[in-house]
């Protein structure tokens, strides 16, 4: 679902007459991607960011044929507008609040596994196909068509991350936010099956944390289905203190487990680069991919 | 976030686990309680404090005095001891229980050691199963990693695991571990509390809340989020760099980045520019405890700007840097993002000579040049 995205798939906005809402959807129209519409409970409102409102997904849905959705709900009301798409069919949902409760996300991930969908989010700037279409926020300045797939748990940092590569003539083939909390919709293991099979990825950057056994998990995964494709890592975190989380929930160590050390270690062996900084991950991305600079 | 082995005990008694009779000092020793022998432990929200010192058998009132008056006071593990909790030692044969969130499957995990007191890790009999989140499913999942235990208090286990399950769905929690479990046929008692709880689930969880307003000091972090709306974690209260960042993953990268090249950040920060809405005056806080740090040499701001407006911001800091009297050393901006020319245009007007860039590496190279570490 995430590789096959073009500027030509339908998408909805939930929550779309809210400040967020509209600002953003204006900004993914500007980008080319192919917003048909949004949702909201005010009734007074028919239009906005230039395109229908309706009362509900599933007006939506039957109205304009969407099937991919980015959700504009506050963290406590997100696990309702999920269930509202899923139950309107949509097939892709991108959640974009910070602070997700973290038993409402088990719910939700348990409802998206039910159905069938593809969950991008929580506490996400959401994802991008550079040239085609972004569902989210990820700034235009860091998006450019290249052969680097990114997936990261941060935001910013992969922002930073994007726009020194736009700014080394390089660009971006699927980026994936997945986002900073524990439990969360597509994993970093999910997508590399995704990154594996899209032809303009030439190489896989993944934007880590400390906290969690996500990283880990992606290794196995490399080493299992094969590294078919360079996996370069930067780990933000080595000098987070143990016990206490640096704004994002997932970034918790607690003892041996989530550790920078765990996560380069397992990384190192399933035959991924991990970086110590954002510069020297650039330098061999500039590098390696130097003849498909623009 | 880790609530103090009193705080987890605390909502185990309110679920009907039993806990030795304890009593929280945070001064002279009261009356003990029952008989000895005694533990007297540390009470930092931290792992670990047996290894550290923070754990200790006392036999007589004066040897709990000792240990309460050389904890109290002094740091462990990077927190200050404000609190020890003196309980009854419990007896019986240790075991080791945990419910936790798994992230991967949506579900619960439970984990059953016939070995406790030991780190899990290290611990060749630990059990786990995968279970669905609801209370029927961890009695289930339990059941079966107790099956060859004693008759004679099995049931009581399968009895504190039920509860430990409701107490984690009902209070949105995303671990519970007891390390060691006493266990015996006159009774199993939580000789020790590890409760992780979902910051983000506060709003809705009142009795959670309270615990972290009842301890200002001891939870400060999470207080101060939760007053502010926004993240400000003090690392090392003799830091040379004050961070404004924005982004939890962009700022760890920094303070790792600073670190390694010499520098001593003072604080994480994910400052959120989208809340400022137009007021200088969350800048205004972060410069407040930042400049309280007498040891400050520089502040760096890292913003990267996907959707707030630099030139807005720009104000914004312009503001907030000429009302923070006690902010005495130079400040370096790294701005990027919509609108960073204006950025530097007014920030040059109302800063002239301070270093405002696009350009990440030269902003920590100026940091370099001022405190004077080796790149």
């Amino acid at each position: 679902m995430i590789g096959s995205l073009s500027r030509t798939t339908p998408v909805i906005v939930q929550g779309i007459t809210g400040r967020m809402g509209r600002s953003h959807a204006v900004l993914m129209r500007a980008y080319g991607t192919n917003i048909v519409g949004g949702t909201s409970t005010r009734t007074d409102m028919k239009e906005a960011a230039g395109v229908p409102v309706f009362s509900s997904c599933a007006d939506a849905v039957m109205e304009t044929g969407a099937v991919a959705s980015v959700a504009m709900a506050p963290p406590e009301e997100t696990r309702a507008a999920v269930q509202e798409a899923l139950a309107a069919g949509i097939k892709l949902i991108v959640t974009v609040a910070e602070g997700v409760p973290l038993h409402d996300a088990i719910k939700i991930g348990r409802a998206v596994r039910r159905a069938g969908a593809v969950w991008v989010g929580a506490s996400t700037p959401g994802l991008a196909i550079p040239g085609e279409c972004k569902l989210g926020f990820l700034p235009d300045v860091c998006l450019h068509p290249g052969p680097i797939g990114i997936m990261s748990k941060s935001g910013t940092l992969s922002y930073e991350v994007g726009y020194r590569l736009v700014r080394e003539g390089l660009g971006q083939s699927i980026w994936v936010g997945v986002g900073g909390d524990p439990v969360k919709g597509v994993r970093f293991a999910d997508l590399l099956p995704v990154f594996f099979d899209d032809p303009r990825t030439k190489g896989i950057v993944l934007v880590g944390e400390v906290g969690g056994a996500e990283e880990e998990e992606c290794a196995k995964a490399y080493a299992r289905i094969g590294a078919k494709k360079p996996l370069f890592a930067l780990i933000a975190g080595r000098e987070a203190k143990e016990g206490v989380s640096m704004g994002h929930a997932g970034a918790l160590v607690h003892g041996e487990s989530g550790t920078l050390a765990s996560k380069t270690q397992r990384l190192t062996e399933a035959g991924a680069t991990v970086f110590g900084s954002i510069e020297a991950l650039i330098d061999r991305c500039a590098r390696d991919y130097r003849f498909d600079k623009k | 976030m880790l609530l103090i082995e009193a705080d987890g005990k605390a909502l185990f008694a309110e679920h009907g686990i039993p806990i030795p009779a304890g009593v929280v000092v945070t001064d002279g020793v009261p009356s003990l309680p029952g008989d000895g022998p005694w533990m007297v432990k540390a009470q930092v929200p931290v792992g670990g404090r047996g290894k550290a010192g923070g754990v200790v058998l006392c036999h007589s009132r004066t040897e709990v005095e000792a240990a309460v008056a050389g904890m109290l006071g002094s740091r462990l593990k990077g927190h200050a001891v404000d609190a020890c909790l003196v309980e009854q030692a419990a007896i019986g044969q240790e075991r080791y229980l945990a419910i936790m969130v798994d992230a991967a499957s949506y579900g619960l995990r439970v984990i059953y050691s016939a070995q406790g007191g030991v780190e899990i890790e290290h611990s060749a009999s630990a059990q786990g199963r995968l279970c669905s989140p609801h209370p029927g499913a961890v009695a289930e999942a339990l059941a079966e990693l107790i099956a060859d235990e004693p008759a004679d208090w099995r049931d009581q286990v399968a009895a504190i695991g039920k509860a430990l399950a409701s107490l984690l769905i009902q209070q949105e929690l995303a671990l519970v571990e007891i390390n060691p479990l006493f266990v015996s046929a006159s009774g199993c008692v939580a000789g020790d509390a590890k409760v992780v709880v979902d910051l983000n689930a506060v709003d809705r969880q009142p009795r959670i809340a309270s615990l972290i307003a009842a301890r200002p000091a001891v939870y400060a972090d999470a207080c101060r989020k939760i007053a502010e709306g926004f993240d400000y974690v003090e690392l090392d209260p003799d830091g040379e760099i004050g961070l404004v960042t924005t982004g939890a993953g962009l700022s760890m990268m920094l303070i790792d980045e600073l670190t390694a090249r010499g520098a001593k950040p003072l604080n994480f920060c994910d400052i959120r520019t989208g809340q400022m809405r137009g007021s200088p005056a969350r800048l205004i806080r972060v410069l407040e405890w930042i400049t309280a740090r007498s040891s400050l040499k520089a502040v760096l701001v890292n913003i990267f700007a996907g959707i707030t407006d630099l030139g807005e911001f720009a104000g914004l800091l312009a503001a907030a840097i000429e009302a923070s009297p006690r902010l005495h050393v130079p400040v370096v901006a790294r701005l990027v993002g919509r609108n960073a020319a204006e950025a530097r245009r007014i920030l040059g007007e109302a800063q002239p000579g301070m270093l405002v860039t696009e350009d990440l590496q030269e902003a920590l190279a100026r940091i370099d040049a001022i405190v004077g570490a080796a790149p």
